[in-house]
């Protein structure tokens, strides 16, 4: 097996390193092969396979006694019946001609969005027969909304927000798919640069901080960070929502005392001699999701062929956007106006991970954005745990209900039973915050493990 | 007469240069970069960071002259395209003008004959009433989360919001140039037994003509201020998006030569307006 | 009866509730063809609402006006209208506006008919070069002169006027009135004029009505105007020897009389259909003839 490993293989490890023994992830790795494969249609047999199993399966050994029980054939015509799997690999595997060539893909100007901007510039989506324009837009609503009416074909959304759409909050709940996170890490803490000698969170009593939006992984992650170390934050800091290029304007204006917000304004700060980066999201929690690329199910239905080619541009974009070495080229390409509109240099900083703190020094950090395709049903119910939390959502929360919705593999949990089998736990994969592990089957305990709650 | 009038002209013209002088002069002593302490950073660091930011301080605001380059690097080249969102600045002029117009002549189209409508009628004027004293004051922001989501297209949303900010105005006037037509001169129209349309067009139209201009204008002068703000809000194409994409880059410099472009498009508009209402315009 | 050319039959009106007086009540007179009648009266007694009734721009609360033997129910092109304030359309030329009148009269001329039509008459008031002006560049009494020629344009059977020269300052004002005395004699019109200038009425008017003061004002009497037409002239008319007569007789009505006219009522009685008759004017001249009925049939 030198391509990939086969994820129907009962005795396989599916795990994020890579199969090859190398301290890499399996796309790191298909990336460096990939040029030297004598076929692409099996690389994207595997990747697709692979990408299905593991929102299916995230517990690994789950997997394998599943695939022991039922053989490698049925698991397949199980998944199949919820996951068009054979339909999409042979698209994958340049299937029929994308129904739709022309294409409207909005972002917003955030280095989160580099896979879907950079797949524009280097020729991700031609390569595909795709002719897509991607376009810029203002904020989140309104990508929302032009995702909702059509306007656009595939959006760049906040991890949140197809859990959102689909619960129906500030729009009609309309079945959205979550086919890609795109960006791991990648978030900041942000502090005014008069606040250099205040690097603990135990003496930021009264400062006013900015998160991009209230409904963020931004939020979450500040409230988090400054409830261990004992602050409530909404008695002993003020958080306001604040448009991201605002967060500078303002930091410079005094009106905050810092932000915890995307990248570049993260290091925008730091290169207009604003503000300085107190720490890195990564540092928190390495591997929290940040944002997603989003498709309604209807186009897919309608569009099969098209989404695979868009689906396999972005899933190839990610994949190149992980190597290190391709970031300075990444960051030439998506720096001028009609992308990110940044100078070069800061973005060449974020996705290097080579940069400067702030307070004079240079620090390197090559994970302080990754990109991952893969989205795991256990962000979401962290969210969930999150939002109740502070009293965004109330009452009961059905956990396990509200990621069905969000995720296909709660549907094959379902087809399994009905087979006979005990389904996998998709809760099962562990993520640790500050130290602190956290159980996705135990999201009430879990919640009720903060002392510092609003519920 | 003549010469102190031109002697007036001359000196209000100078004390207006002096101004613009003195103003751009205190901009560009204060916007100099301050003195910094002078802090030696290593050059690794120097490189990654901007200039000022090199030496301990922060980026300053753009010089007058700072501005002059970017409006000049604008003007000339202002039609290039570069890519879906990066377009000269004459184009994306041409986007706001364009959506202006759209809206703004559609408004005048349903405001003037339903203005004409309320006007000749105290009845229907007193029956409406209401609904205008509520919609007018809504600002006209408010109305594009509402078009985006009935609409459901951008495009035709930002020409909404400027049809529906821009017919009050000229509504309201219509109907109440139509409404304050002097007695006597519909008493003319009685007399001679001038057929309602006839009246309508010859007699209540160019009698309300100043007062519905006036409507016009100030619903123009409404239709440039929201289009920016709709276009930030909305994106993708016009001057407000542009504005919106250099704050993004938190560009000062080019959002300065913008907000100058914007006043200078609202001022031709405005005079545009301003010479068919005194083509309209009666003395009595 | 043979009716007048104009019958005004019983006329009141009042404003407001059934409750409040009427501003005048059974009123009745008549124009014949061809004749030029000045009603005079103090402000408040309704003479502009009686000339607003007649143009068919108000509508009486009681009574009828007959013209030519038929109901008026409205405005009509036969009774042209000038107003006290000219009433032009300010956004016309002088031509225009003329013109404007003379198209709403005969809507099927062609354009240089109607032009040709409106110069005439542009010309007939002595405005010649002023076509193309504006209203607001003429003067008070050239913006009445274009205010008659589009009455006359018409060609209206009756013309009504609201105290026409009231707003001009007097030379003008003279000059408008030899200028209308001519031309009513050139086009034989009929006349029903408002006036409070006794001087006024006795150089245009070949009968004058006296109208008391509201509320419930009513026709007092008719003054005959027994000075002839062809010798009315404006810088002679004092030394006329009926003038003073006809003059002292119309201030006396108007300072005492018209206030009491109810006494004269009680006095002598009164028939409202027919108000009586009188000509001071022919007593100044021969005394005999100041035996007046006092009942006079019209």
């Amino acid at each position: 097996m030198t391509m990939f490993t086969d994820p129907f293989d009962a005795k396989t490890l599916l795990s994020r390193r890579c199969a090859c023994g190398g301290n890499h992830t399996p796309e790191q790795h298909l990336e460096a092969t990939r040029v030297a494969a004598s076929t692409e249609e099996s690389w994207w047999t595997r990747v697709v396979d692979a990408a299905v199993l593991r929102a299916v399966f995230p517990h690994d050994a789950q997997r394998r006694l599943f695939l022991r029980t039922v053989g490698a054939s049925t698991a397949m015509a199980a998944i199949s019946t919820v996951f068009p799997l054979a339909i999409a690999r042979e698209a994958f595997a340049q299937g029929g001609a994308p129904e739709k060539r022309d294409l409207k893909v909005g972002f917003i100007p955030i280095t989160c969005a580099t896979p879907i901007i950079m797949a524009h510039p280097m020729g991700f989506y031609s390569k595909h027969g795709l002719n897509v324009e991607v376009v810029k837009t203002a904020g989140w609503a309104v990508i929302r909304d032009k995702a909702l009416n059509k306007e656009y074909d595939a959006a760049h959304m906040l991890a949140p927000m197809p859990i959102a759409i689909s619960i129906g909050a500030g729009s009609n709940p309309i079945p959205f798919a979550m086919p890609a996170i795109e960006n791991i890490n990648g978030q900041a803490i942000t502090l005014a640069s008069k606040h250099k000698d205040k690097r603990s969170p135990k003496d930021w009593k009264g400062f006013r901080f900015a998160v991009p939006f209230d409904y963020s992984m931004h939020n979450y992650l500040l409230r988090y960070y400054v409830a261990e170390h004992g602050l409530d934050p909404d008695k002993d800091i003020q958080i306001r929502s604040v448009p991201p290029p605002e967060m500078v304007a303002n930091l410079r204006a005094d009106n905050i005392d810092g932000f915890l917000g995307p990248d570049p304004f993260n290091q925008r700060a730091v290169f207009d001699g604003v503000g300085f980066i107190h720490l890195l999201t990564k540092e928190l929690w390495d591997g929290h999701p940040c944002c997603a690329f989003a498709v309604s199910k209807e186009f897919i239905a309608q569009n099969p062929n098209t989404y695979r080619a868009l689906l396999k541009a972005i899933i190839e974009a990610t994949a190149f956007a992980s190597k290190a070495d391709n970031r300075k080229e990444i960051a030439k390409a998506i720096a001028p106006q009609n992308y990110l509109n940044q100078p070069e240099i800061v973005l060449e900083q974020i996705l290097t991970g080579t940069y400067a703190d702030g307070l004079g020094a240079v620090k390197r950090d090559p994970k302080r954005i990754d990109f991952d395709p893969f989205p795991w049903p256990q962000f979401a119910i962290w969210i969930l745990t999150q939002m109740k939390r502070w009293g965004q959502i109330k009452g009961d929360v059905d956990y396990a209900k509200i990621a069905a919705d969000v995720y296909l593999a709660t549907d094959t949990v379902q087809l399994m039973k009905e087979a006979g089998f005990t389904p996998p736990d998709p809760t099962r994969k562990t993520i640790v915050i500050m130290g602190k592990p956290f159980d996705a089957s135990k999201p009430e305990a879990y919640l009720q493990s903060f002392a510092i709650r609003r519920s | 007469m003549a010469t102190l009038k031109e002697s007036l002209a001359l000196k209000s013209a100078l004390l207006s240069v002096l101004l613009l002088a003195v103003f751009l002069g205190l901009w560009q002593l204060a916007a100099q970069p301050a003195a910094s302490g002078g802090t030696i950073v290593d050059p690794e660091y120097a490189k990654l960071v901007g200039q000022a930011a090199a030496t301990g301080s922060k980026t300053p605001m753009p010089t007058p002259a700072d501005i002059g380059v970017a409006l000049w690097k604008h003007l000339s080249d202002p039609f290039y395209v570069r890519g879906t969102n990066d377009k000269g600045i004459g184009i994306q002029l041409a986007w706001s003008i364009g959506r202006v117009l759209a809206g703004y002549l559609l408004a005048a189209a349903v405001a003037i004959p339903l203005g004409f409508l309320i006007g000749m009628s105290p009845l229907v004027y007193r029956a409406l009433d209401p609904f205008i004293q509520v919609l007018k004051p809504v600002s006209p922001l408010a109305w594009m989360p509402l078009a985006l989501y009935t609409i459901k297209d951008s495009q035709i949303s930002s020409i909404f919001v400027i049809f529906i900010c821009s017919i009050w105005p000229m509504l309201i006037n219509t109907a109440f140039g139509v409404a304050s037509v002097r007695r006597e001169w519909l008493n003319v129209a009685r007399t001679l037994e001038v057929g309602p349309f006839r009246k309508a067009f010859r007699v209540i139209l160019p009698a309300a003509a100043p007062t519905i201009m006036t409507g016009m204008r100030i619903s123009i002068g409404i239709a440039w201020l929201v289009i920016v703000a709709a276009e930030m809000l909305v994106g993708g194409t016009g001057i407000g998006y542009f504005v919106w994409n250099e704050w993004n880059n938190l560009s000062i410099a080019n959002i300065v030569s913008a907000i100058l472009l914007i006043g200078l498009v609202g001022l031709v508009l405005d005079q545009m307006l301003a010479r068919i209402a005194r083509l309209v315009t009666y003395p009595e | 009866m043979e009716r007048a050319m104009i019958s005004v039959e019983g006329l009141a009106r009042r404003f407001g509730d059934h409750g409040q007086p009427a501003v005048f009540e059974d009123v009745w007179f008549g124009v014949e063809k061809g004749e030029f009648v000045c009603l005079i009266g103090h402000s408040g007694c309704g003479k502009t609402t009686i000339l607003n009734v007649l143009a068919g721009l108000d509508r009486p609360s009681g009574g009828t006006v007959i013209v030519d033997n038929r109901e008026i129910d409205g405005p009509s092109l036969d009774r042209a209208v000038i107003f006290q304030s000219h009433a032009l359309l300010p956004w016309l030329s002088v031509l225009g506006n003329i013109a404007f009148a003379v198209s709403s009269r005969w809507p099927r001329w062609p354009r240089a008919k109607v032009r040709e039509h409106a110069l005439r008459f542009i010309e007939l008031v002595g405005l010649k070069g002023a076509a193309d002006k504006r209203p607001a560049e003429l003067s008070g009494g050239m913006k009445q002169r274009v205010g008659i020629a589009r009455a006359l344009s018409i060609e209206p059977k009756m013309l009504l006027m609201d105290e026409p020269f009231s707003a001009l300052d007097a030379l003008t004002r003279g000059m408008l009135q030899d200028e209308v005395l001519r031309i009513c004699a050139e086009t034989q019109q009929t006349v029903f004029m408002i006036t409070h200038d006794v001087d006024e009425a006795i150089l245009l008017a070949d009968r004058i009505v006296l109208m008391t003061n509201g509320p419930g004002a009513c026709i007092a009497e008719f003054v005959v105007n027994t000075m002839p037409r062809a010798e009315r002239q404006r810088n002679g008319l004092h030394r006329h020897p009926q003038y003073y007569a006809i003059r002292n007789h119309l201030v006396e009505f108007l300072v005492n009389r018209s206030r009491a006219f109810d006494r004269e009522i009680a006095e002598h009685g009164y028939d409202s259909r027919r108000p009586r008759t009188v000509r001071p004017g022919l007593a100044a001249i021969n005394p005999a003839a100041e035996v007046v009925p006092l009942r006079h049939a019209n």
